[in-house]
C-alpha cells in the first residue's frame, strides 16, 4: 500500500483513467480469428483494442503470457520484454491495443503493442490454481467468487436469458407486464409469514408483499384480460438451501380460462425455455436425470397418493376414517389439519412428493389448503388446481380463480378458523379484494412459478444462494478489515 | 334503564322522553311506514330476486335505488342462483376465440344490415343495456379498452330469451357465442345465439353519466377506475412500453439484466431515509434498499462488464405529486465508459423512446393538470448542456470562490448571503451542499423544460462520483432535467478506494451536522474496490417520473396501479349480513 500512496503522490495515480474504449472482446476474438493458423494471423495483422482484469502472469524473462478476463471470456496475451508490463499485478484491470497472433503451441493469443493500467487490485486475489471454494467466503465476497468461478458467472447469464425468453414469450401471446406494490397493508394471496416495516409520515405499518396475487386479480376485475408480474417476493422465514427471505416469482392470469389451460401453458413454456433457450433436452436436478421435453406426466393426488404409499382416498369419506388412516401410519397432524383435505395432503406431501422426480403435474387438490381457488363443478370439496413437480420439489402452482364473492369470503373465514387453531401460514382476511369482486371478476386461470428455482433446475444447482447474485447470509462477527 | 324501571322512555328517534302507551303507538306506526316502504320497493323491485323480472320497468327503478339497497338486492338475486344452479352465476370457463378489438378489426367492413353466418365466441363487461320491446336487447360489451354491441334479438336466441335477459345487468361479465353483423344503422354488433352470465357485478356501476373522477376513490378503487375511465388502461400501457423500450435498449448493447437485494444491513447507494424491517429467524434488522448502486457496482468488479436493473426503490418520506414510498428506478453500469459516453446514450434511449411512443419528439406537458400552464418538451437530440457553477455566476451576477474551496466554511457564509439575498429557503442543517442545492433549484432548473443536462457538480454533493479530470473540486456528474424535474442522475462512478473513503468520512462529518440523509460507510462495497473496479459510467433514471411526461400526468399516482394511500376508517360492509359469514 505504501508503495501506491508513493504513486499517488508521484501523480501517477492508477484511479486516474475514465475510460476505454475497446474495439473487441475475448469471445468476439476466439470466433473470428480461431480458425486461422500463426502464418495466417501473421499475415493479417490484426489490430484490436480489449480490456479487462489480469487473472495469471507467467514471466519467461524476456517473454511474458497473461490471461485477460472479460465478461466474455479469457484470452491470452503475449507480451514482449516490458519493465512496465512486468510490474503489473494479478488482479490489475489493463486496456490493451495489440496485434492478434497464435503462439507456438497454437494458442490464440494477443500480442501487447500498448497497454494502460485503468485500475488497481490492492489485495492478492485469491489463487486461481486451488481456486475460490469456501461457501462462506465465495458469498460474502460474491465479485470474487464471479472472477475466480466463471460458471458461477455463467448462471447470472442464463437467468438473465431465461427471464427475457418468458417475458418475450409471454408479450408473443399478448400479456402485459405489471408492476404491483410491495408495500401493502394485508400480506394476502399466499400463506405465509410476511415482514412489517413501518412509514413515519404516514404513522401506519406496511407489510412486505408475500405474493402479487391479489393485485393482479384486481387488475381482472380492472378489464385487463391477460397480465403478468415478474417481481420480489418477500417471506419472514428461516434461510436455507431452497430458501431466501427475497425471491423472484413470475405470476401469470388468463381471463376466461381455467386450470388445465393453465396447466397447458406451463408445459409448453418448460418446453420452450428447454428446447428453444437452453437448447437441452436433458437436465440433471437433485442429482437426476430430467427429461423436460417430454410430455409432462399428469396425476390426480388421490391417485398420486394411492400409487406412491398404496391408500385409497377415495374409499375415506369420513373424517374419522382420515384421521385413523394418520394414526396407522404415524403422521403427526397439527390441529388445523383435522380435516379430510389437509390429512390427503399430509399423506401427499410425506409419501410423494420427493418421488416425482420426471416432470408430473398434480391436480385435484383438496379445497381446505386451496383458499384462493374455485371448486370443480362437480365436486366443490376439490379445487380445480395443479401443482408441477420435478425432481421431488414444487416448480408451478395454478388453478381456476375463484371469483365468486360468498365463495371468497366463506374460504377466508376458514383460514382465521384455522389462524385460531394455531396455524400461522395462513391467507389473510382482505376486505378490499372481496369488494373487488363484487364487482365481478371475469372466470379466470392463474398460474405461479418459482423463478430461482427455474434457474436452479436450468443451470444445475442444488442451492438457491447459486442462483440470486447476492443472497442473503447469517449475519457474522463483523471482522474489522483493518485498511491501513 | 331498562322499561319496566321508569314511567318515561326515551324515543330514540326523536330524542324525547314519552311515555309507555305513546311510545308504543309510535313504534306501531313507525312499523307499518316501514313495511309500507318495503312493499313499495319489493313491488318495483324485489322479484328479481324470487324470479326474474316481467317488466322493464322493474329493473329500470333499480337506477332509483341507493347502492347499498342495490348491493343488497342484486346480492341475494344471485345467491339465489349460486344455490339452484340455474343458470351458475360463476361458471369455470367461457371459450373465446376471438377478441373484442380483433372482432372489430376483422368485421367493421360490414354493410349497414349485413350479417354474417360465421359463429363468434366473445366475452367482456357490460357497460349499457336497453330494451326495445320484449323481444330485442341492445348492451354495450366492453374489452381490451374498446366496446361493441351485443343486438340480442328473441329469433336468433338458442335460450330462453327472456330469463336470460332479465338476469343481466350492467356492470356483469358475460361471454357471447354469436353472428358478427352490422345493425340497419351500420352499427358493427354482434348478434347472440346465446349469452351467459360469467361474473355477476353485485354493485351499481357508478353512472355513465357521473362518471367516476373523484380522485381518492379512483386510486383507492383502482379496478373501478379502469372499467369506468378508458385513459387510464392508455396510462398503463405507455408505462409498458417505456419499460419495455429501456429493456430492449440495453440488451442490444450486451447488457446483462440482474436482480440485487432489496433488503439489506446497510441502506447505501443514496442519500435518503430507509424503511426499516425485521427478519425474525435471523434475529436481524434489514433496510430496504434505497438504490441498488453499490451490489451493481460490486458486479462490474466481479467481471460483469454491462449490468442493469430495473426495478423497485423505498424511501421512507413523505407521500405527494412526484413522491410515492416505493417507486422504480433503472440504472446501468458500463465498464471502460464515461459519463460523457452516458450522456450521449442517454439522448439516444430517451429521443428514441419518445419518438417510438409517441411518433414524434415533442411532447405538450401540463405539470399542474389539464386547466393549469402548459409546456412544450422537445426530445429532439441533442440535449442542452449547462454547467452549473457557470450558470449560477452568470444569473446571480457573483464570482463563486474556485471549485477547489466550495467545500469550505468560507463558501458556507457565501452561500448563505446569497440564499438570504434571493429569499431562497433551506431548511437546516445549511451544508454547503444542501445551499447549493437550493440555488439550482432556484436558478437552474426551473429553466429546464425540454431536456438539460446539468453538470459540473462540486465533489461534495456526489460521494460515489469520481473527481473531475481537469477541475479539482468538481466530479465527472450529470443530471438530466426535464420538465424542470431531476430523470436521470449519472457518473463516472469513482472507483478510487482511498478517495472513496475519504468521501464516506465527508459524508459522516455531514450527517454529525444534522443531515440525517447522508450516506454510510459501507466497508463491504469498500473493500470490492480495494480488488480493483474498472473505470465505469453509471446510470438511474426514473421511470415513474418519465412515465408522467409522457403520459401527460401531474401526479405520480397516476402512472402507478395501486398507490401508497393514507389509512381510513373501516368501512361498513353491508355484506357481512347478507353472506351471514362469522369474522370478527
Amino acid at each position: 500500500m505504501n508503495t501506491l500512496e508513493n504513486k499517488k503522490s508521484e501523480n501517477n495515480n492508477p484511479f486516474r483513467q475514465t475510460k476505454f474504449t475497446r474495439s473487441s472482446n475475448s469471445q468476439k476474438i476466439r470466433n473470428s480469428f480461431s480458425q486461422f493458423s500463426q502464418e495466417e494471423l501473421a499475415a493479417k495483422k490484426e489490430i484490436v483494442s480489449i480490456a479487462g482484469r489480469l487473472l495469471r502472469i507467467r514471466n519467461f524473462g524476456n517473454l511474458l503470457f497473461a490471461d485477460l478476463a472479460d465478461q466474455a471470456g479469457i484470452i491470452q496475451l503475449k507480451v514482449g520484454k516490458n519493465k512496465d508490463f512486468a510490474e503489473l499485478g494479478i488482479g490489475d484491470i489493463i486496456g490493451v491495443k495489440g496485434v492478434i497472433c497464435k503462439t507456438d503451441k497454437g494458442e490464440l493469443s494477443v500480442e501487447v503493442q500498448e497497454f494502460v493500467l485503468l485500475s488497481k487490485c490492492l489485495r492478492s486475489l485469491p489463487d486461481i490454481h486451488y481456486g475460490f471454494n469456501d461457501t462462506e467466503e465465495r458469498f460474502r465476497k460474491r465479485y470474487l467468487d464471479f472472477l475466480i468461478n466463471a460458471e458461477k458467472k455463467d448462471i447470472l447469464v442464463v437467468r438473465h436469458q431465461v427471464i427475457q425468453s418468458i417475458r418475450h414469450w409471454l408479450d408473443q401471446k399478448e400479456f402485459v407486464e405489471i408492476e404491483t406494490p410491495i408495500l401493502v397493508s394485508e400480506a394476502s394471496g399466499a400463506q405465509a409469514k410476511p415482514f412489517v416495516t413501518h412509514h413515519n409520515k404516514l404513522h401506519r405499518d406496511f407489510y412486505l408483499r408475500i405474493a402479487t396475487e391479489i393485485p393482479l386479480k384486481k387488475l381482472l376485475v380492472g378489464g385487463f384480460e391477460k397480465v403478468y408480474e415478474i417481481g420480489r417476493i418477500f417471506r419472514n422465514e428461516g434461510i436455507d438451501a431452497r430458501h431466501n427471505p427475497e425471491f423472484t416469482t413470475i405470476e401469470i392470469y388468463q381471463t376466461y380460462e381455467n386450470a388445465e389451460y393453465m396447466m397447458n401453458l406451463t408445459e409448453e413454456l418448460f418446453h420452450y425455455l428447454a428446447a428453444k433457450v437452453l437448447k437441452r433436452e436433458e437436465f440433471a436436478f437433485n442429482s437426476h436425470p430430467v427429461n423436460l421435453v417430454q410430455s409432462f406426466r399428469r396425476l390426480a393426488m388421490v391417485d398420486a397418493i394411492k400409487e406412491y404409499a398404496g391408500i385409497d382416498f377415495t374409499q375415506i369419506n369420513d373424517l374419522t376414517a382420515a384421521l385413523e388412516m394418520a394414526a396407522q401410519h404415524n403422521l403427526k397432524l397439527a390441529k388445523f389439519q383435522k380435516t379430510i383435505g389437509q390429512i390427503i395432503l399430509a399423506f401427499f406431501e410425506e409419501y410423494v412428493e420427493k418421488k416425482l422426480i420426471q416432470p408430473t403435474f398434480i391436480y385435484d387438490y383438496p379445497v381446505e389448503v386451496s383458499p384462493l381457488a374455485k371448486s370443480k363443478p362437480e365436486n366443490e370439496k376439490i379445487a380445480d388446481r395443479f401443482e408441477l413437480y420435478i425432481g421431488g420439489l414444487e416448480f408451478a402452482n395454478g388453478y381456476s380463480e375463484l371469483n365468486d364473492p360468498i365463495e371468497q369470503k366463506k374460504r377466508f373465514a376458514e383460514q382465521a378458523r384455522q389462524k385460531a387453531l394455531g396455524n400461522e401460514e395462513i391467507a389473510s382476511f382482505d376486505k378490499e379484494f372481496i369488494e373487488a369482486l363484487e364487482y365481478g371478476m371475469p372466470p379466470a386461470g392463474g398460474l405461479g412459478i418459482g423463478i430461482d428455482r427455474l434457474i436452479m433446475l436450468f443451470t444445475g444447482q442444488n442451492s438457491i444462494k447459486e442462483v440470486i447474485a447476492f443472497p442473503q447470509l447469517r449475519s457474522k462477527e463483523k471482522v474489522s478489515e483493518n485498511f491501513e | 334503564m331498562s322499561a319496566e324501571e321508569s314511567n318515561l322512555l326515551l324515543d330514540e328517534v326523536t330524542g324525547e322522553k314519552v311515555s309507555k302507551n305513546e311510545l308504543k303507538r309510535r313504534n306501531k306506526q313507525r312499523e307499518k311506514e316501514r313495511e309500507k316502504e318495503a312493499k313499495k320497493l319489493a313491488s318495483k323491485t324485489a322479484d328479481v330476486a324470487a324470479k326474474p323480472a316481467k317488466s322493464e320497468n322493474d329493473e329500470a327503478s333499480e337506477e332509483n335505488l341507493n347502492p347499498n339497497q342495490y348491493f343488497e338486492i342484486r346480492s341475494k338475486s344471485i345467491k339465489k342462483f349460486r344455490e339452484t344452479r340455474n343458470p351458475n352465476p360463476y361458471p369455470h370457463k367461457f371459450h373465446v376465440d376471438i377478441s373484442i378489438p380483433t372482432f372489430i378489426e376483422k368485421y367493421n367492413h360490414l354493410e349497414p344490415g349485413q350479417h354474417l353466418t360465421d359463429v363468434v365466441r366473445l366475452a367482456g363487461r357490460i357497460h349499457n343495456k336497453r330494451a326495445s320491446g320484449s323481444k330485442l336487447r341492445f348492451y354495450d360489451i366492453h374489452g381490451d379498452g374498446v366496446k361493441v354491441q351485443i343486438m340480442a334479438q328473441a329469433q336468433d336466441s338458442e335460450q330462453n330469451f327472456a330469463e336470460i335477459h332479465d338476469l343481466i345487468r350492467r356492470g356483469d361479465i358475460v361471454g357471447v357465442r354469436g353472428c358478427p353483423g352490422k345493425s340497419k344503422k351500420g352499427e358493427l354488433s354482434i348478434f347472440p345465439k346465446e349469452v351467459i352470465l360469467l361474473s355477476p357485478c353485485l354493485h351499481m356501476l357508478p353512472k355513465e353519466y357521473y362518471g367516476f373522477k373523484d380522485q381518492e376513490t379512483r386510486y383507492r378503487q383502482r379496478y373501478l377506475d379502469l372499467i369506468m375511465n378508458n385513459f387510464v388502461r392508455e396510462k398503463f400501457d405507455v408505462r409498458a412500453k417505456v419499460i419495455k423500450y429501456v429493456r430492449k435498449f440495453l440488451d442490444d448493447l450486451e447488457f446483462l439484466e440482474v436482480e440485487t437485494p432489496m433488503m439489506n444491513m446497510i441502506a447505501g447507494g443514496a442519500t435518503a431515509k430507509p424503511f426499516i424491517t425485521h427478519h425474525n429467524d435471523l434475529k436481524l434488522d434489514l433496510f430496504m434498499r434505497v438504490a441498488p448502486e453499490l451490489f451493481l457496482k460490486m458486479l462490474v468488479v466481479g467481471g460483469l462488464d454491462r449490468v442493469y436493473e430495473i426495478g423497485r426503490q423505498f424511501r421512507n418520506e413523505s407521500i405527494d405529486l412526484t413522491h410515492n414510498p416505493e417507486f422504480t428506478t433503472c440504472e446501468f453500469y458500463m465498464a471502460y465508459a464515461d459519463m460523457y459516453d452516458l450522456m450521449e446514450m442517454t439522448e439516444n434511449m430517451l429521443s428514441g423512446m419518445v419518438k417510438s411512443i409517441t411518433g414524434g419528439y415533442k411532447l405538450k406537458y401540463h405539470p399542474q393538470g389539464p386547466d393549469g400552464i402548459e409546456m412544450d418538451i422537445d426530445f429532439t437530440p441533442p440535449f442542452k448542456r449547462v454547467s452549473m457553477i457557470e450558470t449560477l455566476e452568470k444569473k446571480l451576477d457573483v464570482k463563486f470562490p474556485p471549485a477547489s474551496e466550495l467545500h469550505t466554511d468560507e463558501t458556507n457564509k457565501f452561500l448563505q448571503e446569497i440564499c438570504e439575498k434571493h429569499e431562497v429557503e433551506c431548511s437546516p442543517p445549511r451544508t454547503n451542499a444542501r445551499l447549493l442545492d437550493k440555488l439550482v433549484g432556484e436558478f437552474i432548473e426551473v429553466d429546464c423544460v425540454s431536456p438539460t443536462f446539468i453538470t459540473g457538480h462540486p465533489q461534495m454533493m456526489s460521494p460515489l462520483a469520481k473527481s473531475h479530470r481537469d477541475i479539482p473540486g468538481l466530479c465527472e456528474r450529470f443530471e438530466l432535467f426535464v420538465a424542470t424535474k431531476e430523470v436521470c442522475n449519472a457518473y463516472t462512478e469513482l472507483n478510487d478506494p482511498f478517495d472513496q473513503r475519504e468521501r464516506f468520512e465527508e459524508q459522516a462529518h455531514q450527517k454529525e451536522q444534522g443531515d440525517d440523509e447522508a450516506q454510510l460507510i459501507d466497508e463491504t462495497f469498500c473493500t470490492s474496490l480495494e480488488y480493483g473496479l474498472p473505470p465505469t459510467g453509471g446510470w438511474g433514471m426514473g421511470i415513474d417520473r418519465l412515465t408522467m411526461f409522457l403520459t401527460d400526468s401531474s401526479n405520480i399516482k397516476e402512472v402507478l396501479l395501486f398507490p401508497a394511500m393514507k389509512p381510513i376508517e373501516e368501512k361498513v360492509y353491508v355484506a357481512d349480513e347478507i353472506y351471514e359469514v362469522p369474522h370478527k
